[in-house]
């Protein structure tokens, strides 16, 4: 390839790669010089060069908030990951009218805004006049308060963003699973293979793609979700289910500490470019 | 041809532009837009906002080329978003402010001087109308930044329909075991034992958190909140003390609800209307709402209780102040809204549209016989209490965390079972850390 066609190669990406910097790039540039200052009412005073990273790594509540976040992650990506394949694997062996209305069904919780159906479990489960309340009332068991007692509001809030995703990764799945060919299936069983190593040695290796991407996207938005902490538990009972996304908000918007707010949103979003990176690498993507 | 052509073709496009510039003109110059940023929507259901929409309709009848456009926000997080939308450069004209970042809002320079755009105008009867402790919070050195609208005293309010049938008079209740007495009365079980309706409550969720009830007991014991460096003084014997009460309320007495740890306002209020409890923590600008879901003569509101050295602890008063963006190209016209808005013509619908005490001396007097009717009295309530027994969070210093920061002690004692003292310690660190102090 000679110089000047790599040079209209780039002449052609250049007018996309530049809006693409401008709208992505520069809001974390300007944040980050925006981390490098002390601020006063919202805007920046005195050059505080890492002041605002050095706070973050003095506060004695932050790594307990990094846990519970990385708990929340891991628990609500690996059960929406195993409900997820076990749907999509489900759907994919119904009749095509059957399979369309599940489908429709699975991936309703998907497209409800995040607020709302929250909201929705609030209502369901706040005490007294929830409705959960009231089923356990009814069914005579000792009154079961879910949103106040730390262990069951963490447990709320994972199966509220597994019930929340799910239709997300199923779907995703399920367009995996039907690009795999019938005859690879076919060939399989004609040499004697049961279901179970069908699916574990032919099915799951091809549905790697499908997989490592709805980790990465299930990872992120878990990871930075705000609206269902906040609307869900408010990230109490105490800070049982505070998690990063809650602490950024907090301080930005009770504390209206912007300095320290932007500094921990940059570190979440480097911690969410080594996290992709690392799953890449460890599924050994190939493009 | 093709001259004919392009000649014909400029013609028509002179043609279109004219009359398309023709008829603009003098709409151009009606088309005034304020932009106004407030947590009431103009087109909502609530008496306040039925009370705002019949202030805009009335002002834009009276002044023909200007449209208010009301940008409604969510209330706990539209300050911090004005200050922010300061900075950018892209604020509305005008904008409500709550007085937990009053003291923000006039240190960033995002408040107009009000004196300048129209106060200076008034004759000196009409500034002495409005004489009060809201007025004297927006003042700084000779500077009007801003005028509360919703003057918000938070106290008790109370379902007099269950306090009736208890054989409770709300005025009977003068110190805090009276209060504690009351709340036990109320609270009714079924035969299972179970607790169907408490007899009092406060939500203590750190999302839309109100103002601690332990902040009345402590301010009534003579003690300060804050120190004069602005940092938290919430562990003090009275602090202690007056947080023990609160939690033992649900604790030990268990005549407030132990779900509370996790309620929001909204959740309280919905408890409330749902005959779950007969008394809350609440907020006189929301008093209408309830009468207007649960019955006027069903909802009433009272004075914090005393301690047998003050006959009744002073209460929050965190209301919202209005004012002009200080860099607004429209100052002069939103001004001219805001002295509207808050007028003594506007303060009427105010409070008998809108339900909210008045906050001139000449509407006082003007509304007297609609605050005696039946159903109304928390309007004189809430007035006495904002002149005798109320207490606003100072300005000098950003108090924003305090709220989240008691109801999270709270939570702490209810839920982790940690002591009193310790919470609060633990609630002065993390307020004065957040706030670098």
């Amino acid at each position: 390839m000679t110089m000047y066609s790599r040079l209209t190669g780039v002449q052609y990406v250049l007018p996309a790669m530049s809006l693409l910097m401008l709208v992505l790039f520069s809001p974390v540039l300007y944040g980050f010089w925006f981390s490098l200052f002390r601020i006063q009412y919202g805007a920046p005073t005195d050059f505080a060069g890492l002041e605002n990273y050095a706070r973050l790594l003095d506060d004695p509540g932050l790594a307990a908030t990094l846990e519970r976040s990385a708990l929340f992650t891991c628990a609500a990506v690996a059960l929406t990951l195993v409900i997820a394949l076990a749907l999509a694997v489900w759907i994919n062996r119904l009749g095509q009218r059957l399979g369309f209305v599940v489908q429709m069904i699975v991936i309703l919780p998907w497209i409800i805004s995040t607020v709302v159906a929250t909201l929705l479990f609030r209502w369901v489960f706040v005490s007294d006049i929830g409705l959960a309340g009231s089923l356990i009332r009814m069914a005579g068991t000792p009154d079961v308060q879910l949103l106040n007692s730390p262990g069951s509001a963490m447990a709320l809030l994972i199966g509220v963003s597994v019930w929340k995703r799910l239709g997300y990764a199923v779907i995703i799945l399920l367009a995996g699973l039907k690009g795999i060919p019938e005859d690879y299936e076919e060939a399989a069983k004609i040499d004697g293979a049961n279901r179970w190593q069908i699916f574990w040695l032919i099915v799951l290796p091809l549905l790697k793609t499908p997989l490592l991407l709805v980790t990465i996207v299930l990872t992120l938005s878990n990871l930075n979700t705000v609206e269902t902490p906040l609307v869900l538990t408010g990230g109490g009972p105490g800070d049982a289910t505070r998690i990063l996304p809650i602490e950024v908000f907090d301080r930005a918007f009770v504390n209206f500490d912007l300095g320290s707010a932007t500094a921990l949103a940059l570190v979440m979003f480097a911690g969410n470019i080594l996290l992709v990176l690392a799953y890449v690498r460890l599924a050994k993507w190939k493009t | 041809m093709k001259r004919r052509q392009l000649l014909s073709s400029l013609a028509a496009f002179g043609c279109v532009l004219a009359g398309a510039l023709l008829p603009q003109a003098p709409a151009l110059a009606q088309a005034k837009t304020i932009r106004m940023w407030t947590f009431l929507s103009a087109t909502g259901t609530s008496p306040r906002e039925v009370a705002l929409a019949q202030i805009i309709k009335n002002y834009e009848a009276a002044n023909p080329g200007t449209k208010i456009v009301v940008e409604t926000q969510v209330w706990d997080q539209m300050t911090p978003k004005f200050l922010a939308a300061h900075r950018a450069g892209n604020a509305p004209d005008i904008s409500w402010v709550v007085t937990d970042f009053l003291g923000d809002a006039i240190g960033s320079g995002a408040l107009a001087d009000l004196n300048e755009l129209f106060i200076k105008k008034w004759p000196a009867e009409q500034v002495k109308d409005h004489a009060s402790a809201y007025w004297d919070l927006t003042t700084k050195v000779d500077k009007q930044y801003a005028m509360f609208a919703s003057p918000n005293y938070i106290s008790i309010l109370y379902r007099a329909d269950l306090l009736k049938a208890a054989g409770i008079d709300p005025a009977s209740i003068k110190t805090w075991e009276d209060l504690r007495v009351a709340a036990e009365k109320l609270t009714v079980r079924n035969a299972a034992g179970q607790v169907t309706r408490y007899g009092f409550a406060q939500g203590f969720s750190e999302q839309q958190a109100d103002p601690h009830m332990m902040i009345p007991y402590l301010l009534g014991e003579g003690e300060k909140l804050f120190r004069p460096d602005g940092k938290a003084n919430f562990a003090s014997p009275a602090g202690v003390a007056a947080m023990t009460f609160a939690t033992d309320l649900i604790k030990k007495h268990n005549v407030s609800p132990p779900q509370s740890a996790t309620w929001t306002v909204d959740d309280l209020f919905e408890q409330f209307s749902s005959d779950r409890v007969a008394m809350i923590q609440g907020p006189s600008v929301r008093v209408s709402s309830l009468q207007a879901k649960i019955g006027k003569e069903n909802v009433g509101q009272m004075l914090w209780p005393g301690n047998g050295k003050v006959a009744h602890s002073p209460a929050v008063m965190a209301g919202w102040a209005v004012g002009v963006w200080s860099k607004g190209p429209q100052k002069e016209e939103a001004g001219k809204f805001v002295d509207y808005l808050l007028g003594a013509e506007s303060e009427k619908i105010w409070v008998t549209v809108g339900g909210q005490s008045p906050l001139m001396a000449s509407t006082a007097k003007a509304v007297a016989s609609f605050v005696d009717q039946p159903g109304n009295g928390y309007i004189r309530v809430a007035a006495e209490g904002a002149s005798k027994y109320g207490w606003l969070t100072p300005i000098e210093f950003n108090v924003g965390g305090y709220r989240q920061a008691l109801n999270k002690a709270t939570q702490r004692i209810l839920v982790d079972g940690i002591a009193v003292k310790a919470a609060l310690e633990e609630a002065e660190t993390r307020f004065n850390r957040q706030n670098n102090r």
